[in-house]
């Protein structure tokens, strides 16, 4: 997919606290259609709170969020949902007690009246083939990797137009990271924006076009995949250093 | 002089001070008023309320110092209530044996000889020694109760106590041989002293009735400012840090329901005796409610708050709504309304419950006359007077190592693992950390670094392996154990006692070097008072190493500090245990490069007293200006460990945090 | 009748019991598993539902002196007095919810528990205030026909009760297994952030637990003035506290639980009462509902750990 389109979704100036903890300090991201963007850093570096921010999950103190150049900050989350973007949460949030087939239903609950439901479904399946296998079978008992798919699959299923994942990798083997990884990539050549939140640097340049590394609430170094890369202080941002 | 000089002057003085001028004029208003008033209804009505204040007391024990939502608190009511109306009425007749005549000798019961049938035992127990077996009898059966409520969660354990609750009336009204069912006892015999008989006039029970609440009032006081009170306030607020300062939940909660039992039982006995009758009905579920409309009204915890609201909800039963009744009777004459002629509000006592309960709830939890945060015994010179940044860090009971000793193993884990639902987050872990080391711990989210920490501390168990503290095998062991073997820790995100003081919270961390029990707490011998003395100059000492940040805020509430300070906190905490072993779990995050160096500085000082340190961080430039040794995990496994610049340069550890290369491109 | 079929007897009468105790527990469980409150509340209105139904079929003309009456009629009072009841006891739940309910929503602690005690306590005065303390008879709407079966005797009554709560039972779990709004409920009784970020507006879901599960209680409080012939201000407590001990007997947030717990109390009931003596009953259930919390929180069939410590 061409990366460089419209902007698709913008942060500027942002501010979060926690209490009187000072989490993101005037954070700034552009994401423009058809990229796949990566936001790294450490740990406490404000990463997961940037993908709360984007959900509504936390309201800016200060700065805004814009999707599609209409501001989402004060939006409910699910409001922002309708708009196009679909989370994969931290540690994949599937809903353990239901078939992987009703979780891929709520997915496209704000789609929900809308035709195209099976289409989606044809869709996320024929990239999970798994999925398919295991409909029946309840999220909760399947493998850490299998939950990953499915909550890709269940984020898809309204096809969005921005797509935000929180730490893909976590928790899953090296194998099948590269797995999750790839599918990433094939999800975006096939015309999803896809925003990734990553601790695991080189796997995420090695797809993403661009990238942000946040330490400590900030933006520290930004640029393209292949520039970050080669920027030693990379390392230093995240091992810290002379 | 103007009130506004005088509000002002009463605010000046300390809580002791001020202690000092009420009691004597509470007391001596409390002594006139029978004098003072010429209506006997309105004496045994000011009688009845003293056994709410007593009730309100006991569960405020229970609820508002530790915690525990005891919905079924009218059982001890009860017990008090039947166990001294059975020992002084006719109700049990066993038969004669010799074993009772101890027992007669001390005129305590006496033996009946009808013709024709074998004699029987009548009791009359005296109501003086009854009221300590009351309590004593209801201590126990708090902790029966109690007991089964350990493990349970907040709503769980107050269902627990409601059907405690509702079981001993339906007992009562069952075990008609014991209980005489639901017709009750009757005839209870009235306390005696030195040969007065109280009889029916309100007046002695009125100021014994003062008496107790007196005594309840002051023994709530003790325990509230002893070590007793901060263990149970600590549980209150967070009872898995409380375990991590050394307090034993177990033995607390059950003290808590003994204690608020007890007073309960004192309750009972005290209003049985007036009344001289107990059926069940007097102990049912709406009673309960009604102690519990009393102590959130008045404020959990607030002791002065249960006391008014106590003393507004007996009156408001037996004087206010009577009256109100009346005026409402004329408005509907006025009116013209039959309904509002006819009306008895009264019977409306449970809705008003209700809706107070409601109402307090939504619009003001923390009661109407909350605990009055006490000023602590600093005057401002001694609070202004901290040292700078930067003064030396001294603590009485830190021994610097000495010189050119050999260093022995102070901590040693052995292949130490733990899973969770199939994820290994530590595996095999092997780590040896000698006294006066201060090594750190580094690693990707999500390494098994807290792991670790609560692996040690106690709030976990390994699935395998060894730990070892100066010798001693700790793994499994209860938090509380551990800590009083010298090892203390911080939490990765902050786990304070948010209502208490600064001070209060330090105070909790000196839990496991103190020695104060019940009794002590109450009665403060001498040994008692020296030792709260050197725990509030302990906590002195810990707070001036941080200067000038803590010490000004002495008594505020935790919550309302900034990050920083909360963190600075939770380590003075920490410090205060005089820990052999110091663990902090992430204690500059969210410090900004400044306060991080002076924290850094502060560990530093730290191990050169003595402390052995672990520290889990993130800020790894931080963390290889100070450590002697660098451990690295990555998902479970230690991958490295050394010197902090030979660490930094391991491929495998640049590897763990960057991620692997990508195999393919 | 011999002790087989005395038993076999309370065995009929504990099934019909039993599925009383159900429709009560459900509406309890269900709003437990949603936002893991337990609601005193939900037993008062109960209670209060037997007074509307009272009210409602006195407004149909039908009082405790009427004859009962059979066919068309029968079965046209009965839908207009449980649709109205339960429309009503629904919206009840769902006052309560936004009143009381949602500004304590988030505290952490017992006082959302509290709220509720406060709650019950307002709906059974009111009850008391209005109707007076003395038992309310209930019109005897359903004839007394019989059947024996072996050595024991079924009733019209019990039978009608069980099937209309059957059919509201089945009508839950399609709901609820089968809409996509049931499945929103469950998935936001599962993780009700992910919920969020799915779209589904929890408030909303949250509004509609409430109504459902207080309309049922309106069912069920239906079944206790037919089945029994009068009501009270008091039944909350005592049937309450059995719903309960079905609930968390069943597993607590555990649909299927509540049912199987209901059978199970109402068997204990009318089984106890003949073999150990109906005084004692209270007594039995709460040692059981203390036996379950204390030694297997989960219940029988619950999977939800008790999160909130």
């Amino acid at each position: 997919m061409r990366p460089g389109g419209q902007l698709l979704l913008e942060f500027r100036n942002v501010h979060t606290h926690y209490g009187s903890l000072h989490v993101l300090k005037g954070v700034s991201y552009e994401i423009h259609e058809g990229e796949i963007v990566s936001l790294l850093g450490g740990n406490a570096s404000g990463k997961s709170t940037t993908m709360k921010t984007v959900l509504g999950l936390v309201r800016p103190t200060e700065g805004t969020v814009s999707f599609r150049g209409e501001p989402i900050h004060a939006l409910r989350t699910s409001e922002i949902v309708k708009r196009g973007i679909a989370p994969v949460p931290e540690g994949r949030r599937v809903f353990p007690r239901m078939t992987i087939l009703e979780n891929l239903e709520m997915g496209r609950y704000t789609r929900r009246t809308e035709p195209g439901g099976d289409e989606e479904l044809e869709r996320v399946f024929s990239l999970f083939p798994v999925l398919r296998e295991r409909r029946h079978q309840l999220a909760g008992t399947m493998s850490g990797g299998e939950q990953q798919m499915l909550a890709i699959g269940r984020a898809l299923m309204t096809r969005p137009a921005l797509l935000c994942m929180d730490e893909p990798s976590m928790g899953l083997a090296p194998r099948l990271v590269e797995e999750v990884f790839d599918i990433i990539r094939a999800i975006n050549e096939q015309g999803t924006t896809i925003f990734v939140i990553e601790q695991n640097v080189n796997m995420a340049l090695s797809i993403a076009h661009r990238g942000y590394v946040l330490q400590m609430g900030e933006v520290v170094l930004n640029g393209t995949a292949q520039e970050l890369l080669e920027n030693p202080l990379i390392q230093k941002a995240y091992l810290g250093g002379t | 002089m103007t009130v506004r000089a005088l509000a002002d002057r009463w605010r000046g003085l300390t809580v002791a001070r001020r202690r000092q001028i009420l009691a004597p004029v509470l007391l001596g208003v409390g002594i006139l008023f029978p004098l003072v008033t010429s209506n006997a209804g309105n004496v045994d009505a000011a009688a009845n309320a003293f056994t709410y204040v007593l009730l309100a007391l006991g569960l405020n024990i229970v609820v508002g110092f530790a915690g525990l939502l005891d919905l079924g608190y009218a059982a001890f009511f009860a017990i008090g209530a039947y166990g001294y109306g059975i020992a002084a009425s006719g109700q049990l007749r066993p038969e004669w044996s010799n074993l009772w005549a101890p027992l007669e000798w001390a005129g305590q019961v006496s033996r009946l000889a009808m013709p024709g049938q074998p004699a029987t035992v009548q009791f009359h127990f005296s109501f003086w020694p009854m009221l300590a077996v009351s309590a004593i009898i209801c201590a126990i059966f708090g902790m029966l109760f109690g007991a089964p409520t350990l493990r349970l969660r907040g709503d769980y354990l107050a269902i627990v106590t409601l059907g405690f609750g509702e079981i001993v009336p339906v007992v009562a009204r069952n075990w008609e041989g014991l209980t005489n069912g639901a017709q009750g006892l009757g005839g209870i015999r009235t306390p005696k002293l030195f040969g007065f008989d109280f009889g029916f006039s309100p007046y002695p029970y009125y100021f014994l009735g003062l008496a107790l609440a007196a005594v309840g009032v002051w023994i709530s006081i003790r325990l509230q400012e002893s070590r007793v009170g901060r263990a149970w306030m600590a549980i209150r607020e967070d009872e898995l840090a409380a375990g991590a300062m050394g307090v034993n939940h177990v033995h607390y909660k059950l003290l808590a329901f003994a204690m608020g039992a007890a007073v309960g039982g004192l309750g009972g006995t005290f209003y049985v005796a007036k009344l001289t009758t107990a059926t069940p009905d007097m102990f049912t579920f709406p009673v309960s409610v009604m102690v519990l409309v009393m102590v959130v009204l008045g404020g959990l915890g607030s002791i002065r708050g249960v006391v008014l609201a106590a003393l507004f909800v007996a009156f408001l039963q037996s004087v206010i709504l009577q009256d109100l009744t009346q005026y409402v009777h004329v408005l509907g004459r006025v009116v013209g309304s039959p309904f509002l002629q006819r009306v008895e509000l009264i019977t409306s006592l449970e809705l008003i419950f209700g809706l107070i309960l409601v109402l307090m709830m939504i619009f003001r939890r923390e009661g109407l006359w909350p605990a009055v945060r006490r000023v602590s015994a600093l005057t401002r010179e001694q609070q202004a007077a901290a040292p700078a940044r930067g003064a030396a860090v001294k603590l009485s009971w830190a021994h610097p190592p000495v010189a050119g000793g050999s260093a022995h193993p102070l901590l040693q884990l052995e292949r130490l693992s733990k899973q969770f639902g199939g994820l290994s987050a530590a595996s095999d872990i092997n780590l040896t950390v000698h006294a006066g080391e201060l090594v750190s711990i580094i690693g990707p989210n999500g390494s098994g670094k807290t792991t670790l920490f609560n692996l040690i501390t106690g709030l976990i168990r390994p699935d395998a392996g060894n730990i070892r503290f100066d010798g001693q095998d700790i793994a499994g062991r209860p938090s509380h154990e551990i800590v009083a073997h010298g090892v203390a820790r911080t939490f990765q995100n902050i786990r304070l006692f948010n209502n208490l003081s600064v001070l209060e919270n330090l105070l909790v961390g000196e839990h496991v070097r103190l020695e104060a029990s019940v009794l002590g707490a109450i009665f403060r011998p001498p040994r008692v008072r020296a030792e709260e003395r050197r725990a509030a100059s302990s906590a002195l000492e810990v707070l001036e190493i941080f200067g000038n940040r803590l010490l000004p805020r002495l008594d505020h509430p935790v919550y309302g500090l900034s990050y920083a300070n909360r963190r600075r906190t939770e380590i003075a905490r920490a410090i205060m245990t005089r820990p052999k072993l110091l663990l902090l779990d992430e204690p500059a995050a969210g410090m900004n490069p400044v306060e991080t160096l002076e924290l850094m500085d502060l560990i530093k000082a730290l191990r050169d007293l003595g402390i052995t340190v672990i520290l889990i961080e993130h800020k790894l430039d931080v963390v290889m200006d100070v450590s002697d040794r660098v451990v690295v995990l990555d998902h479970g496994v230690k991958i490295a460990e050394g010197a902090p610049a030979q660490v930094r340069s391991d491929e495998r550890v640049i590897e763990a945090y960057l991620g692997r290369r990508r195999r393919t491109a | 009748m011999s002790a087989f079929d005395v038993l076999f007897q309370q065995v009929i009468n504990g099934l019909a019991l039993g599925m009383m105790y159900a429709l009560l527990a459900l509406g309890f469980t269900m709003v437990y598993g949603i936002i893991e409150l337990i609601n005193f509340s939900h037993f008062s209105v109960f209670m209060t539902g037997t007074f509307v139904g009272l009210v409602v079929l006195s407004l149909l003309g039908v009082t405790p002196g009427s004859a009962s009456l059979t066919g068309v009629p029968l079965v046209g009072i009965l839908v207009v007095l449980f649709a109205v009841t339960m429309a009503t006891t629904g919206l009840l739940g769902v006052l309560i919810e936004r009143i009381c309910l949602r500004p304590v929503r988030h505290v952490s602690g017992t006082a959302p528990m509290i709220t509720t005690i406060g709650i019950a306590f307002i709906l059974i005065n009111l009850v008391l205030l209005t109707w007076g303390p003395q038992a309310q008879r209930f019109p005897q709407l359903l004839p007394n026909w019989r059947w024996t079966i072996g050595g024991a005797e079924v009733t019209f009554k019990q039978v009608v009760l069980f099937a209309v709560a059957l059919i509201l039972m089945i009508g839950l779990s399609h709901l609820v297994r089968r809409t996509t709004l049931g499945k929103a409920m469950r998935a936001t009784a599962q993780d009700a952030d992910a919920a969020r970020m799915m779209g589904i507006d929890v408030d909303r879901v949250v509004v509609l637990t409430f109504f459902l599960g207080s309309a049922l209680a309106g069912a069920g409080s239906l079944f206790f003035g037919l089945y029994y012939g009068f009501t009270g201000y008091y039944i909350g407590y005592t049937t309450g506290l059995r719903a309960f001990t079905s609930a968390v007997l069943g597993g607590i947030g555990s649909i299927p639980g509540a049912v199987l717990g209901g059978v199970f109390i109402g068997l204990t009931q009318s089984l106890g009462g003949q073999l150990i003596g109906v005084k004692w009953t209270d007594v039995i259930i709460f040692s059981i509902l203390i036996f379950v919390m204390v030694c297997r929180p989960n219940g029988l069939l619950g999977a939800q750990t008790p999160r909130r410590a």
